[in-house]
This record gives structure tokens, sequence and C-alpha cells, in this order.
């Protein structure tokens, strides 16, 4: 049972860390806590569902093109609606993509109508795994996998690719980054693309379970930056961890304190935690300077 | 800008003519004249505004003045309704007084809600508060004898000295709630308040070495703004006469964040022009055939994209250049 509960936690909690870590590397490169990050995912999802129901293309071809899809749509944003606001207030721009996400779901909503499609996963009939007497569906491994091969992923880009420590030197310090040839604007169109194409993978997976519609992500949205937060949003792996102990808090205190609690069960959980540590449990505290 | 330039421009006296006592003048004109030129639906829109504006104003004080983001105002927002509506309903008090029981107790649950912020900024701050708002809104929910849980509240218009307050009574009361809480933001923003607020918005480390308690300003600022939301809120209640939990939610916290700054971040007239422009620009579109959503988002991302500073600063600015 106690298992069960922990890796049906654990699946929704990749889900979460794969939106955080999108939101994440916008965040550190641009300071702009990007709220259509999930409506972004929501129009990637509804391109791979129009590329197989539409076109006919087998899933993996659609939700490959649909992945790059979700990527060349992140750098559109980024050098349409974003970059003219760079330099300006970070309230603005974060207001900003809230009216992106406004417009994108109505795109959505002209484009696809506001009903509920079933998305077609090639795992939906396997038979669950059986690990250590445990049955787990494929659909949890699936994620977990996925989410685990992001987090590996994105690490090792970060850390050992030129494009990659030039995204993380324009995190720490702009002016410096700049002055050492890392160019601003294109490590930000970047990490647009890269969190366009993040966030579009966590759509792909989660709408067999969650369904398709316009408002598929707004609730993973919301879980994905509380997890962040928990973690600390500037450590990658705080993220990921902070959004897997969010979902396995979820799933404990859905089914053992109280389910119609759970949510706000886990938010006090989150306060308690921040007033704690005020940067996230795995966040490293920046020396404050006037 | 600056803080310095903010503190200086909040200290100087007026120096460019006296046309703001004429043009206020005149606005309140066309306001108290409102009802006499508008149907049903216009008035009900215009005392949304005004109920609107209301919480803006008490929002830009908490994140205009101090930088201090807050996505709980939706729920306070809420329990202000709801205290009202219960203490008049079910406790059979009169309107107006359990409209300020209701805003003292939201202003002491506002002040709860400064916790976090004593010790988290920005985002880490937004998801606090938002979490904040979640349990409220929950404990509205769920406190079923008390507020009707999912069901929510039926009201009866409100009476105020024997007499039945009608759309048109609703709206001149709101009328006064806005003039009296657009000269309480005038006073606290142009005071000692408004100052260490600026400051403790740009540094709070220059804020102490100057003497400044930050923590008691932080708490003293939620705690006006709950008072304003918690005001709206009761009127809010009484304009529509049914609320319901899911009335309350995190999106409305988001809106009303929107409008502070679609307005202008620490201007007093933004939160008017955030209001206005978030209540009647939706209406102007409905017209469009099917995208209104579209119309109306894209119109926040050309604002923004634009107009950095809001549509109070733009104002501002070709005011001062004509």
């Amino acid at each position: 049972m106690i298992a069960n509960l922990v890796v049906g936690g654990l699946a929704a909690g990749c889900l979460y860390a794969m939106v955080g870590i999108a939101i994440v590397i916008v965040l550190n490169i641009t300071d702009i806590a990007n709220f259509a990050q999930g409506e972004m995912a929501m129009l990637t999802t509804f391109f791979a569902y129009w590329l197989m129901d539409g076109v006919g293309l087998p899933w993996w071809q659609a939700v490959s093109i649909a992945i790059v899809f979700g990527l060349v749509q992140g750098i559109i944003i980024q050098q349409v609606v974003i970059r003219p606001l760079i330099g300006g207030p970070v309230l603005s721009a974060i207001i900003a993509t809230l009216g992106l996400n406004v417009v994108l779901n109505s795109v959505a909503g002209l484009i696809w109508g506001h009903q509920t499609y079933t998305f077609p996963s090639p795992f939906a009939f396997s038979p669950p795994f059986l690990i250590g007497g445990v049955p787990v569906s494929v659909d949890s491994v699936v994620n977990i996998a996925v989410g685990l091969v992001i987090i590996i992923g994105m690490t090792l880009f970060l850390r050992f690719t030129w494009t990659g420590l030039g995204l993380r030197a324009a995190s720490q310090n702009q002016t410096v980054a700049r002055l050492m040839g890392v160019s601003i604007t294109r490590t930000s169109a970047i990490a647009w693309g890269l969190g366009g194409l993040v966030g579009g993978i966590a759509g792909i997976l989660a709408a067999p379970s969650l369904f398709l519609d316009t408002n598929l992500m707004s609730a993973l949205l919301i879980k994905a930056f509380a997890g962040g937060v928990l973690g600390g949003l500037n450590s990658l792996i705080g993220v990921f961890l902070g959004c897997l102990a969010l979902g396995v808090a979820e799933n404990l205190t859905g089914a053992y304190l109280s389910p119609s609690f759970a949510d706000a069960i886990t938010f006090i959980i989150i306060i308690a935690v921040l007033i704690m540590r005020p940067e996230g449990i795995f966040g490293r505290v920046r020396v404050r300077k006037a | 800008m600056s803080a310095a330039a903010d503190i200086i421009r909040v200290s100087k006296p007026r120096t460019s003519g006296n046309w703001g006592p004429v043009l206020g003048g005149l606005f309140l004109l066309l306001a108290c004249a409102a009802p006499f030129g508008l149907n049903g639906y216009g008035l009900y829109l215009l005392t949304l505004t005004g109920i609107f504006a209301l919480v803006a104003l008490g929002l830009n004080l908490l994140t205009g003045y101090a930088g201090q983001i807050s996505l709980c105002h939706a729920s306070l927002f809420g329990v202000g309704a709801y205290a009202t509506a219960i203490l008049t309903q079910k406790a059979g008090l009169p309107y107006l007084i359990s409209l300020l029981i209701g805003a003292l107790l939201t202003t002491a649950i506002g002040a709860l809600a400064a916790i976090p912020a004593l010790r988290l900024k920005n985002i880490y701050l937004a998801i606090a508060t938002l979490g904040f708002g979640v349990v409220l809104q929950k404990i509205i929910f769920e406190w079923r004898s008390l507020t009707g849980g999912g069901g929510g509240l039926a009201l009866a218009a409100p009476i105020i000295g024997g007499y039945e307050v009608g759309a048109t009574g609703l709206y001149y009361l709101t009328l006064a709630f806005m003039i009296l809480g657009l000269l309480g933001a005038w006073n606290v923003s142009r005071g000692r308040t408004g100052r260490a607020l600026l400051v403790i918005r740009e540094s709070e480390i220059a804020a102490g070495s100057l003497g400044i308690h930050a923590p008691r300003y932080k708490v003293t600022v939620f705690a006006i703004s709950a008072f304003y939301a918690a005001i709206a809120g009761g009127l809010f209640a009484y304009l529509v006469r049914y609320i319901n939990p899911e009335s309350f939610s995190v999106g409305l916290s988001i809106s009303f964040l929107s409008m502070v700054v679609i307005g202008g971040l620490g201007t007093i007239g933004g939160s008017i022009v955030g209001a206005v422009f978030y209540v009647i620009v939706p209406e102007l579109l409905r017209g469009i055939k099917d995208a209104p959503g579209l119309a109306f988002g894209l119109l926040l991302v050309i604002v923004m994209v634009f107009m950095p500073q809001g549509l109070w600063g733009m104002l501002r600015r070709l005011w001062r250049r004509s």
C-alpha cells in the first residue's frame, strides 16, 4: 500500500519536476517566472495529438516532431515577447507571460475547442511491472525514467558543454558573462527553447492520465512552482528532489491524513519548510549585500 | 526609478499647476452622476470596478511600495466577503457593522500572512502566500456548517438604517469607500510609512541602518492591504448576492496582481486605472467573435511590452510632455 503510494507520488513528482526544470532554466537566466510554461507545454501536446490524429503519424514520430515544435516555440516566444522586456521591471515581464498564458490558452481553444480528448500512450495496455512484489504501472516507470534521463542530461549539459557553461555563467552574473563573450540574448533564447522542450515532454507524458484539454497544465504549473521553491530554485537537483518530495507528500497526506485537505496540508508543510529554510531545502543561501 | 528619486518625488510639493484637484473634482462629479446615465449592467460593472480598485489600492501599497508579492489576496477578499455575509445573515448584525468587524478580522489574518514575508522574497514569497491562500480557501470550503461549503451562500439585499440598499445604493457606498480608501492610501504613501516602505523595497539592510524596523512595517502593510481587500470583499458579496469558495481562487489573486502591474506599480492612480482595464476592457472585447480571451491576452502582452511602467506611468509621461 505505502510502496504503491510512494511510487505513484514519485511518478507524479517527476512530471512536476519536468515542468519545474523548464521553469528554473528560464528563471535563472532571465529572472522571469514563466507563467506561460504550462500553456506552452499544452500547445505542444495538442500539436502532437494533431500529428497523430489529423496527419496520421505513428506515436514516436509525432512525439519527436512535437518536441522539436516545443523547442522552436520557446525560441520564438523569447524573441518576440520576452526580448523587448529584458532590462525592464521583472514583474512586468511576469505579467506579460501571464498574458501569453491567456493567449496560448485561447489559441488552443479556438483550434481544438474546449472539449476533452484521450491522448494515446503506447504503454497503456502493457501489464504492470513487479518491483520487489509491488505492482508498478508502466506509465509510472516511464515517467520516472524520463524524469531521471532529463535531470541527468541537463546536469551533464550544464556542466560539460560550452553552451551549458555559458548558461550558467549568464545566470550568475550577466555583465561578467558578456565580457567573457557569452551572448546574453542567445543564451536566453536557448534557455526558453530548452524550457519549451522539457515542458513539452512533461505535457505529452501527463496527457494520457490527465486527459488532454486546454487546462491540461494549469494544476501542474502551480505544483511545479511549489516543488521548485521547496527544493530551492537555484539548484537543478534541488528542484528535482523538491518536486519528487511534493508528489510523494501529496499522495501520503491524501491517503493517511485527509483526502480533501491534501493540498492545504502540503502547502502548510511547504510554508513551514520555507520559514526555516528561506532558499529552499537544497538552495544555496546567497550572501546579501546592500 | 531608484528609491531615492521616488522618495524625493513623494516628498516634493506639487509644482506643476493645480490641475490635480480640478480633474479629481471632475471625476468625482462624473462618478456621482453615473447611476443616472447607466443601465443596470453598466452600474454593476462600475461598482465592480470600484471594488476591484479598492483591492488594487491595498495591494499596490504592498507590492508597489513595499515590494512584497502576494498571491493570497483573493482569499483575503473572500474571507472579508464571507465574514460580512455570515455576520449580517446569521448573526443578524447591521450590514455596516459586520463589514467593519469582518474587515478587522481579515486584517488580523492578513498580518498572519506577513509571517512568511519576514524571511522570504520574490517567488518564494509568492508561493508561500499562494499556499496561505489555498489553505484559507480550503477552510472556507470545508467549514460547511458556517459557510455552506461548495453550495455557497445566497444573500438578501443589505439594510442600512431601515432602508434596503439596492444597486444604486451599493454603488454610492462603494464610491464612498473608494474615496476613503484613496485618501487613506494617499496618506500612507506620502507619510513616514510610505517612505519607509520604499526604502524596504530597495534594500532591507539600508532600511535597517536608517532605523526602520522592517518586520514591523511589513506586518503593518500586509495588514493594511488585507483591510482594503476585506472591505472590498464585503461589498462584493452584496453586489453579486451569491458567494461560493470557487470565486476566490488563485486565478483571482493573479488578476489582482496584474491589475496593479498594468496600472503602474507604486502609484495610487495606477491601481484605479488597472481595475478599470481589467473590468471594462474584456467587456469591450466581448463583441469580437469567439476570441475575447485572445484579444485580452494580446492586449496584456502589448501593454507590458510597450509600457513596462504601466498605464499610469504612460499617462503621466504624456501629460508632462503636453
